[in-house]
C-alpha cells in the first residue's frame, strides 16, 4: 500500500524582475509505502529540498499532487513532522518546552505533554539537558532535540531536510546511527533529503535519484543491506560499496575520472 | 623576544610576593562591580576638578565639582530638585507608557499585516523625518503650555523608533522557525504569542532603548521651551540667571537618571530574555 504519493510534481519559478520562467521540477513521481526509509538525492540545485517543502506544505506546487494516506496535502500540519538543517528550535524555549511544543499546539494537557516530552528526550539521549536553552547545546545535541520535538507529536511521516549537514563529521556519523536506532524502534515513514551519497545508502531502504534541473526521477534503487546497520563494517559491505559506486557515477562524481 | 616568552612560559606560576601588597589589594578592589562602575566617573571628576582648579576657563562659565556638589546639596535641601525630578520622571513615564502602548500595537500590526505595511510605510518615513522639536510650535498652539503638550511630543518620539524596530525584529525571525511552528500544528493565534512575540523581542528591546533615549531628550527640550517645572526647566532657568552651577547639576542629574533607568529597568529585562536565549550579546557588558 502506498502511503505517500507524489504524483507528477512540477514547479516553475517566475523571476520577478525579468519575468523569465525557470522549470525547477519538471516531472517527479514516486510513492513511499508505510514504514519505509527513503532518501532523495541529486546534484545541488536539482530541487530535492523543494520536493520536501512541497510535501511539507510550505511551498505550493505549480503542478501535480501530493497525497498522504489518500488525503491531498494542503498546507503544513503535524501529520508531517519536519527536521530542518538549521534545527529551527525556538531559542526562547528550553529543550523540554521545545519538545513539548507540538503537543501544546494540539491541546495536550501540561502534565501529559511534559511526560511525553521527557520520554522523547530520554529516547534521543538528552536526559539532563531539559532545562537548557538551545544556544547552550552543541549542534549535535540541538538536532537530537529537534528530532525529539518531531517524534513527540507522532507524525505519520518524518521529513528530514539535510538534517546532519550543519554538524561536524564525527557527530554526523553518531547521529546517523542514533536516528537509525530510534527509527528501528518506531518505524515511522521517513523522507530524507541529502546530498551525501554515503549517508543516503547507509540510512535508507530506498534511494531516489533526481536528475539535474529541470529534475525528473533518474533512478530508484533498493538498498538490500541488513539492519541494524553500523558504520564500523559498512565500508567492507559489498552492497554498500557497489551501490555507492553506482550512485557516485550517476551524480558524475567518479565517472568523470574513469571516462575514456 | 622569543627568549623572553619561553622564559616566561617555562616558569611555573611565579609565587606572588606582592600577595598582600597595596597593588594586589587594588587589583582585588577593581574587580568589585560597584568600583568597576564608579571608577571611570571618578577619573572624569578628577580631571574636571583639575581643569577647574587650574582656572583654564573663567569661573563664571566653568565651575568645579565642589561648587556643583554644593549647589546640588542646596537644591536638594530646599526640595526643588527632588520635586523637579519627580515632575520630569512622571512626564517621561506617562509619555513613554502611552508611546509604548501605541508603538507596540502599531509595530505588530504593520510588521505582520501586508496591507497595513504597504499603507503606512511611506507615512512612517515621512513623519519620522519631522523631528520631535519641530512639532513643538504647533503642539503649543493646540495644547498650550501644558502637560498634554509635553506628553504628545514624548509619545511622538517614542512611537517611531519602536515601530521600526519591531517591524525589523519581526522580519528577522528565521523562516524555518515559522515553518517549524506551523508544521507542529500552531494556529495563527498561537503563532503570534509563541513565535512572533518572543521572536520580535530583540527588536522590541532595542526599540524601547532607542525610544526611551529619544524620549528623554524630547522631554528636556520640551521642558526648556514650554516648561514651568522639571529638570530641563531648572537648567534653562539657571542659565537665565547666569547660574552655571545649576546648569551643571541638571546635566549630571540627567546622566545619573539615564544610567539608573538602564541599570535598574532595561538591563535586567534584557538579561532575563533576549540575552538568556542567546539572541543578542549583552550591550556594553
Amino acid at each position: 500500500m502506498s502511503f505517500l504519493t507524489v504524483d507528477r510534481l512540477n514547479q516553475v519559478y517566475t523571476d520577478v524582475y525579468t519575468n523569465e520562467h525557470t522549470v525547477a521540477i519538471d516531472d517527479v513521481s514516486f510513492t513511499i509505502p508505510a514504514g519505509e526509509f527513503v532518501s532523495l538525492i541529486g546534484p545541488s540545485g536539482c530541487g530535492k529540498t523543494t520536493v520536501l517543502n512541497i510535501v511539507a506544505g510550505f511551498v505550493e506546487a505549480t503542478g501535480g499532487a501530493v497525497q498522504l494516506e489518500g488525503v491531498p496535502v494542503a498546507g503544513p500540519g503535524p501529520d508531517r513532522g519536519v527536521v530542518f538543517q538549521d534545527f529551527a528550535l525556538f531559542p526562547w524555549k528550553t529543550v523540554l518546552a521545545n519538545v513539548a511544543f507540538g503537543l501544546k499546539m494540539n491541546g495536550v494537557g501540561k502534565a501529559e505533554r511534559q511526560a511525553t516530552a521527557q520520554e522523547m528526550i530520554d529516547l534521543v539521549g538528552l536526559s539532563g539537558f531539559e532545562r537548557k536553552f538551545p544556544h547552550e547545546l552543541s549542534g549535535g545535541m540541538r538536532q537530537r532535540a529537534a528530532v525529539a520535538r518531531v517524534l513527540a507529536t507522532e507524525p505519520s511521516i518524518m521529513l528530514m531536510d539535510e538534517p546532519f549537514a550543519s554538524v561536524d563529521a564525527q557527530t554526523r556519523r553518531v547521529l546517523q546511527q542514533e536516528v537509525l536506532r530510534i527509527w528501528d524502534l518506531r518505524r515511522t515513514t521517513v523522507l530524507f533529503v541529502t546530498h551525501d551519497v554515503d549517508e543516503a545508502v547507509f540510512m535508507s531502504d530506498r534511494v531516489i535519484v533526481l536528475s539535474t534541473r529541470p529534475s525528473q526521477v533518474q533512478a530508484d534503487i533498493r538498498i538490500p543491506i541488513e539492519r541494524p546497520r553500523s558504520w564500523t563494517d559498512m565500508h567492507t559491505n559489498e552492497d554498500f560499496v557497489s551501490i555507492r559506486r553506482e550512485l557516485m557515477g550517476m551524480l558524475g562524481v567518479e565517472g568523470a575520472e574513469v571516462a575514456p | 623576544m622569543s627568549v623572553q616568552t619561553t622564559a616566561k612560559t617555562s616558569r611555573p606560576d611565579p609565587p606572588r610576593r606582592t600577595g598582600t601588597s597595596a597593588a594586589a589589594r587594588w587589583r582585588a578592589l577593581r574587580r568589585r562591580p560597584l568600583v568597576t562602575t564608579l571608577f571611570p566617573f571618578a577619573v572624569v571628576i578628577a580631571v574636571w576638578a583639575v581643569v577647574a582648579e587650574l582656572g583654564v576657563f573663567p569661573s563664571a562659565f566653568f565651575v568645579g565639582p565642589a561648587t556643583v556638589a554644593d549647589s546640588l546639596l542646596t537644591s536638594v535641601q530646599r526640595g526643588i530638585l527632588p520635586a523637579y525630578i519627580v515632575d520630569s520622571l512622571t512626564r517621561l513615564a506617562v509619555g513613554t507608557g502611552v508611546g509604548l502602548l501605541v508603538g507596540v500595537a502599531l509595530g505588530f500590526l504593520i510588521g505582520l499585516n501586508r496591507h497595513a505595511r504597504r499603507f503606512s510605510w511611506p507615512l512612517l518615513l515621512f513623519f519620522q523625518a519631522i523631528g520631535d522639536i519641530a512639532w513643538l510650535p504647533i503642539v503649543i498652539i493646540w495644547f498650550g503650555f501644558s502637560l498634554t503638550s509635553v506628553t504628545v511630543v514624548i509619545v511622538y518620539t517614542v512611537v517611531f523608533p519602536l515601530i521600526i524596530s519591531i517591524v525589523a525584529g519581526l522580519d528577522a525571525i528565521p523562516t524555518n522557525l515559522l515553518r517549524a511552528a506551523s508544521s507542529l500544528g500552531a494556529s495563527r493565534w498561537r503563532m503570534f504569542w509563541e513565535v512572533y512575540v518572543p521572536g520580535a523581542l530583540p527588536g522590541l528591546s532595542s526599540g524601547v532603548r532607542t525610544g526611551l533615549g529619544y524620549g528623554w531628550r524630547a522631554l528636556i527640550a520640551a521642558e526648556i521651551i514650554i516648561g514651568t517645572s522639571g529638570v530641563g526647566f531648572m537648567m534653562f532657568d539657571a542659565r537665565r540667571q547666569g547660574d552655571v552651577s545649576h546648569v551643571f547639576v541638571g546635566m549630571a542629574v540627567l546622566g545619573v537618571l539615564w544610567y539608573m533607568t538602564d541599570a535598574l529597568v532595561l538591563a535586567p529585562l534584557e538579561k532575563e530574555t533576549v540575552e538568556r536565549w542567546g539572541l543578542v550579546e549583552g550591550i556594553g557588558r
